[in-house]
């Protein structure tokens, strides 16, 4: 009897480990995380991105992976060339669909605010009037719905660094916002274990727009 | 062998085994056959799967079992479900096609006739900035729109004439509902300007002929104006101008705005500064207040209410030809009321409505001498529309509009008061088809009927569309277009019928990043034109049957790409046009119709200066006229006309902004025509007079201030 039980508990555990993988949302999203560091082509960018969007549909209910998805189309987006306002497009869509998941979600806000960003990038002269205000109430709003996100922060200070040299006023407040956001990244990394798998990235933007200020 | 280790070894090299991996593989093209890359290939309800190669295949472990879907996945592409069965052994799929979905985005738009701007869209010809920024413009939307193709300008009126065809035949609307009154009331030769400010518009849409079935009753063209969605943040707006100023209020949320404004003009003091060529007794001046508000429901639909009311006038004396002691004084004032609202709303099931109604009241009192005239426009315009898309390859846009139209006019002391009262009924159907993205095919029909005159007519309307690559397409346009004449004619005769226009457009656009090239040719006949006895100012017994047609070529180019921060456009109109209307005996080329029309528009960005200056050239070969001492009719045409117009905007602060503008700097002294006495003097000659400029140059200085609490700014230092 004994014997029968622990075959039984054996054999359930094999069958876990074989099947259920209890934690197979962390370990497909940990896996594409560690992948997206590994860009270096718009392949490779369209690879991650649809693997994101595969566990989008096995978790439906998930806004992370629809985010990442949204965030390798413009960070390739930005980084090679293509089709960059179709693909800007794309990713605000996407974000559209993960903020009816999650409302109010300020690391979505912000990366909403960062696709427009790209599209105002690529023609300035003629969309700064529109997108300009739009792209910094984004920004404004994600900080707002969390005072501790520091890509809000560090976005902000981005545009507001682009507008100071327009305009040729001083690098004052988008550097101020650029040590905030480093101590807010600070305080991020308290958190971050080998189980986290919220959005982590925007310090190095940080340090580059701080290391102009001195 | 002993059981329990069979036993043991299905329980556990079992599940293992079947853990075990299949491979599929494949490939996806498109319709044409070509390999698509990126397509996400997965098996429904696992993470496995795959993004397809530059070559368009795929490959991917599974270790799934069974009767399984295989998803192909591209975002602008039919989501395409595929049944396979997985036995263990590799499968290989037959090559997969998927169809491209037809969005705004990627189809081939009709662009015979048709003139977008838009930051929205990709078609488009100019973006609402750029009508501000036009030199000529001084800031009014027609304005800019007179450097584009297939219009002409008329220095000594201010309105669009378009192909040939007269100012009332263009007709003007606010998020589909028509304006009626859309300018500025004027009279001598004045010019006139849009009565409504750019900043209100996100967008226009400007049709030179061919237009689709949801407008009518304009002959030649339309101009369809979009307000402004949510404004953004609670902002006041301060303007002051050499011509007077105003104060503009925004309160904003995430759900509403709300911008009420004001503002004087006043060119009085301008005008004891720098001579004018008109004698003004008054200056002309104005007052407005306008109300404009959106709201934003959670259900995603949009409702809007704009509002305005005015009023001005003008005082002018003026010399008959050929009468040189005696002047006369023309008093004009106006008063003027816009109010509409619209709803719109989207549904998920592919429908889309709107409705919407607005009321333009305008009256006019001119005294001119002993002689006093009032007139009163009103007009009332209900719509209703429903766009329902079947697929993505076929639309369908119907409507119905009903409109009132009153007019009341009395010419004290002799003339009693005349009036009528006209209910329009109209009903339009409008059918887009696409065969593929690179083919589109617009029917329409609109049926309209009039209680005064008991006439109900149909003007069918067809466009085409084909892409012949990524950069270019033509189009085609053709249909009927029907008008009832002015409510001036109309009050002296009630029976008056519609006049006719048939339009044909052949249509080539060339759009490459920062190059856009546009050709087009035209021929559209007039018929049942409206004739009469008399002078313009005083017609007789006006009737239709008169005809006429107009033909021609525009050519346009702009260029924001070759020279660095530096944007250009160049237009050139042709127009053949002759037509018997009016009090014209035999068909005649129209005064507002000149054949060759050139104009150039430059705007160039100086980071250092962080100011954007701007010139602007327009010429046309003159304007005919008839001259009664020869014999014949349009017998004589002026020399040509032209106007170099330069502008300077300078961005100190990101708030403020300081305009100037000149028109007219080289002081070209245009004419626009002759005005003859109507009674030969003592020699048996007509004695003439130059319609002139207001003065050779007009100048304009403004300063525009923002003032907000910039609320994302603010809230940071509170961090």
């Amino acid at each position: 009897m004994k014997n029968l039980l622990t075959s039984l508990s054996l054999y359930l555990l094999v069958l876990t480990l074989a099947y259920a993988q209890p934690n197979a949302y962390q370990e497909a999203m940990k896996s594409q995380l560690a992948a997206m560091q590994q860009i270096d082509s718009p392949e490779k960018g369209a690879t991650v991105k649809n693997a994101f969007l595969r566990i989008s549909e096995m978790n439906s209910t998930e806004w992370l992976p629809l985010y990442y998805a949204a965030l390798v189309e413009i960070e390739t987006a930005f980084r090679f060339d293509g089709n960059k306002d179709a693909a800007f497009d794309q990713a605000i869509a996407t974000i559209k669909r993960a903020e009816k998941l999650s409302p109010s979600n300020s690391e979505l806000t912000a990366l909403h605010g960062y696709a427009l960003m790209g599209k105002l990038s690529l023609d300035p002269a003629s969309r700064g009037q529109e997108l300009s205000p739009q792209v910094m109430q984004l920004f404004g709003k994600a900080i707002d719905q969390d005072r501790e996100n520091p890509r809000a922060v560090i976005l902000m200070a981005q545009m507001e660094q682009g507008m100071a040299q327009f305009f040729g006023n001083g690098p004052e407040k988008a550097c101020g916002m650029a040590r905030l956001s480093q101590e807010l990244f600070d305080k991020e990394k308290e958190k971050i274990d080998e189980h986290y798998i919220l959005p982590t990235w925007g310090e190095a933007a940080a340090k580059e727009l701080y290391s102009t200020c001195n | 062998m002993d059981r329990r280790i069979i036993l043991y070894l299905f329980f556990f090299i079992s599940p293992l085994l079947a853990y075990g991996q299949t491979q599929i593989s494949g490939r996806v093209i498109d319709e044409q056959g070509e390999p698509l890359p990126g397509v996400n290939v997965f098996i429904k309800n696992s993470y496995d799967g795959a993004t397809s190669s530059g070559d368009g295949s795929f490959e991917f472990l599974t270790s799934v079992e069974g009767d399984q879907v295989l998803i192909f996945q591209l975002m602008g592409f039919h989501q395409v479900e595929l049944n396979i069965q997985l036995e263990g052994k590799a499968l290989k799929t037959p090559d997969q096609i998927i169809r491209e979905a037809i969005t705004d985005m990627n189809a081939v738009t009709i662009s015979a006739g048709a003139m977008e701007a838009s930051d929205e869209k990709k078609s488009v010809i100019l973006r609402p900035l750029d009508i501000v920024t036009t030199p000529s413009a001084m800031g009014d939307i027609v304005g800019a729109f007179q450097t584009l193709p297939g219009t002409s300008t008329l220095g000594n009126d201010g309105r669009l004439f378009v192909r040939g065809g007269d100012a009332s035949e263009v007709g003007i609307y606010i998020d589909g509902l028509r304006v009626g009154n859309a300018y500025g009331t004027t009279a001598g030769n004045v010019p006139t300007r849009t009565r409504f400010n750019p900043n209100l518009f996100k967008g226009t849409f400007f049709s030179t002929g061919g237009y689709s079935a949801e407008y009518g009753q304009a002959l030649s063209s339309t101009l369809a104006l979009n307000t402004k969605d949510l404004s953004l943040r609670s902002q006041g707006d301060l303007s002051l101008m050499s011509v007077g100023g105003g104060y503009s209020h925004t309160l904003a949320n995430e759900k509403q705005s709300l911008t009420a404004s004001v503002n004087y003009f006043d060119l009085k003091p301008y005008q004891s500064l720098i001579k004018q060529d008109f004698d003004f007794e008054r200056a002309p001046w104005g007052r407005d207040a306008e109300l404009a508000l959106q709201k934003k429901f959670s259900n995603g639909g949009i409702w809007k209410v704009l509002a305005r009311t005015e009023a001005g006038g003008m005082k002018l004396r003026e010399q008959p030809p050929g009468e040189q002691n005696s002047d006369q004084t023309l008093d004009l004032k106006n008063t003027y009321s816009f109010i509409q609202t619209n709803w719109r709303r989207s549904f998920e099931s592919g429908w889309t409505i709107f409705t919407g109604a607005a009321l333009s009241d305008n009256s006019d009192q001119v005294n001119l001498d002993s002689v006093n005239l009032n007139r009163k426009n009103f007009l009332f315009h209900s719509k209703f529309s429903a766009i329902h898309d079947f697929s993505d390859r076929l639309s369908v846009n119907s409507g119905m509009e009903y409109f009132v139209r009153r007019y009341r006019e009395s010419r004290s002391p002799h003339n009693p008061m005349q009036s009528f009262d006209d209910g329009q009924l109209f009903a339009f159907t409008e059918w887009d088809y696409y065969l593929s993205k690179n083919w589109v095919l617009r029917s329409g029909l609109r049926w309209g009927s009039s209680s005064l005159n008991q006439e109900t007519w149909l003007d069918p309307r067809v466009s085409l569309a084909f892409r012949l690559s990524e950069q270019s397409q033509v189009s085609l346009a053709g249909g009927s277009f029907s008008q009832l004449p002015v409510d001036n004619l109309r009050v002296l005769n009630s029976q008056l019928k519609n006049s006719e226009s048939n339009h044909l457009i052949l249509n080539y656009l060339l759009q490459t990043e920062g190059l856009t090239f546009r050709a087009e040719t035209f021929y559209k006949s007039y018929e049942e034109l409206i004739l009469f006895e008399g002078y313009p100012q005083f017609p007789l017994n006006p009737r239709n049957g008169g005809k006429g047609f107009a033909q021609g070529v525009d050519i346009f180019f702009r260029d924001r790409k070759s020279l660095k921060n530096t944007d250009y456009w160049v237009t050139y109109s042709f127009v053949d046009s002759k037509r018997q209307f009016d009090q014209f005996q035999t068909q005649v080329q129209p005064g507002f119709a000149p054949k060759h029309n050139f104009s150039v528009v430059v705007k160039h960005f100086v980071t250092d200066l962080k100011s954007q200056i701007g010139a602007s050239f327009s010429w046309n070969d003159g304007f005919p006229y008839t001259d009664p001492n020869l014999s014949g009719e349009m017998n004589r045409k002026t020399k040509s006309f032209q106007n170099l117009s330069v502008s300077w905007s300078y961005l100190p602060r990101q708030n403020l902004i300081i305009h100037g503008a000149i028109s007219n700097v080289l002081g070209a002294e245009n004419v626009f025509g002759f005005e003859y006495a109507r009674q030969p003097n003592t020699e048996g000659r007509f004695e003439s007079r130059a319609i002139g400029q207001t003065a050779p140059r007009f100048l304009f200085l403004g300063i525009f201030l923002t003032l907000s609490k910039d609320k994302s700014a603010n809230q940071l230092n509170n961090l």
